[in-house]
């Protein structure tokens, strides 16, 4: 019995779904992305482009399927979906890094010293209540000694001394001064050299002219003056957050839409009457004057007559 | 293609708010799909995350419209409402105007709407407020701004003007080059 055709038939079969290369592909199924490292044939490449480009990605897509219909697979709705492994090759970023934060003076000092940071709880133990308290905010532990009910007074306080304002002063302050200080560490973490306060000013004044620039004598190598750029949120966030701000947009304006209404009842109690509508039918298209200085006969405003007479 | 800035954000709730109230939340709050608000060559378009996301691949010059077109802010800032805009703003609006089948036409070629062509108002309705306009069979015809409250036009002679028109579904033949 002569099977050589059947085995040249199965060899031809074998053959297309095969790819044999010098150098095997390198193939990353969590992207389906397939590289081939050979170099490239160049007899073939001048022959004819096309079929070799042709060749070229028929293999590594024949490759790339072999290798899926290798993984392990799921049943679903559609058929069998392959399960594709986390992705090996690293795509290059989008972006470009974040820049680091600028440091605080704080940070900066614990840095030189060697402190290493502690991170408080937002809740403290307080052993005469027995129980976790806030540090702030709401019932803070740092409001404890104004909100308590019985206060030492220092024996030589004045006579008007409030231990509870004064306590409660002392608060505000430390929080006045971390604000400030914070306010601070952002105007350091701006880079506000004497350069840029130049070119600041420069931009300035070159601007501060009746023609606003636009007829002044230009110095040799005088840069065009720039605009300051429009900056816009990024398209490709994601859109939760531009939800929330946009609800947060909504709920302001509707509460300053309540404000307006609620002020404008505040002036007219009754608006079901026109009030500018009944004093000139009332006066007959006098206007209100006309009407006050009818009421009281020869009103106070009746004394004064026309144009010249004084 | 960007997302608005806080001022454009205003400028089309406050014109979306006008007709459809509160009901705005449900635009931006949908419990199907994420959906959000972009600005491409001064047309407003609210676009599904997924489109917006595929159209983020096409060049400016080449977009030319992605998800519904809701309106355009003109060269002063100011915001206006595009007849595309109609399918969202008659599934929540407020107020309604109902015309009788004779008065149709003349609001389809861009009139206002007489009290003589008036089927059905919504009640209280008040003065300058944003109504959407729909024929006796309820199919929305367009929108527009009411010249007078509900109260207020039952005094009113026939030939009185009740809705002003702003736009109607004829602009999608009359204005096909520049709608889009």
């Amino acid at each position: 019995m002569d099977v050589s055709s059947i085995l040249d038939a199965q060899k031809a079969r074998e053959q297309n779904v095969q790819v044999d290369k010098e150098t095997p592909f390198e193939i990353d199924c969590g992207h389906l992305m397939v590289t081939d490292l050979n170099p490239i044939d160049e007899e073939s490449y001048t022959e004819n482009l096309e079929e070799h480009l042709q060749n070229l990605a028929r293999d590594g897509t024949q490759a790339l399927i072999g290798a899926l219909f290798g993984l392990p697979t799921t049943k679903s709705d559609y058929g069998p979906l392959a399960q594709l492994p986390s992705r090996a090759y690293q795509l290059p970023r989008a972006k470009p890094l974040p820049k680091p934060k600028p440091q605080t003076k704080w940070e900066k000092f614990a840095a030189a010293k060697g402190i290493s940071h502690r991170k408080k709880d937002k809740r403290v133990w307080d052993e005469e209540k027995q129980e976790w308290v806030n540090r702030w905010g709401k019932d803070g532990k740092n409001k404890q000694v104004e909100e308590q009910w019985l206060t030492e007074v220092p024996r030589n306080a004045d006579a008007d001394y409030n231990p509870q304002l004064a306590a409660r002063q002392e608060r505000k302050e430390r929080t006045a001064k971390n604000e400030k200080q914070r306010v601070a560490n952002i105007a350091r973490g701006e880079s506000s050299s004497r350069k840029t306060e130049l070119e600041k000013t420069l931009a300035t004044t070159r601007v501060s002219t009746a023609s606003m620039g636009k007829f002044d004598k230009k110095l040799e190598g005088e840069k065009k003056l720039r605009g300051i750029k429009r900056k816009f949120d990024p398209t490709e966030a994601p859109v939760g957050n531009e939800q929330k701000t946009a609800l947060k947009l909504i709920s302001s304006m509707d509460s300053d839409a309540r404000k307006m209404r609620k002020t404008h009842r505040g002036d007219e109690p009754d608006n079901t009457l026109n009030a500018r509508k009944a004093i000139r039918f009332a006066s007959k298209g006098q206007g209100a004057a006309a009407l006050a200085g009818a009421r009281g006969g020869k009103g106070a405003r009746g004394g004064r007559g026309g144009k010249g007479r004084r | 293609m960007r997302p608005l800035t806080e001022e454009e954000s205003k400028a089309v709730f406050t014109k979306l708010a006008s007709y459809i109230g509160k009901n705005l939340v449900h635009l931006i709050d949908r419990p199907d799909e994420p959906y959000c608000f972009r600005l491409q060559k001064d047309r407003v378009f609210y676009v599904s995350e997924a489109s917006m996301r595929l159209g983020i691949s096409v060049a400016r010059p080449n977009l030319v419209s992605l998800g519904t077109c809701f309106g355009k802010f003109s060269k002063s800032g100011k915001f206006k409402l595009h007849i595309t805009v109609l399918d969202y703003l008659a599934q929540y609006a407020k107020y309604k105007v109902w015309i009788k089948p004779n008065g149709e036409m003349p609001f389809l070629y861009g009139n206002h709407v007489l009290k003589a062509h008036l089927g059905r108002i919504t009640e209280d309705t008040p003065e300058h407020q944003g109504v959407v306009v729909f024929s006796m069979s309820d199919i929305p015809l367009g929108f527009g701004v009411t010249a007078r409250s509900t109260v207020d036009t039952r005094k009113l002679d026939p030939t009185a003007i009740i809705v002003f028109h702003q736009a109607d579904v004829g602009e999608y033949l009359r204005d096909e080059e520049t709608l889009f």
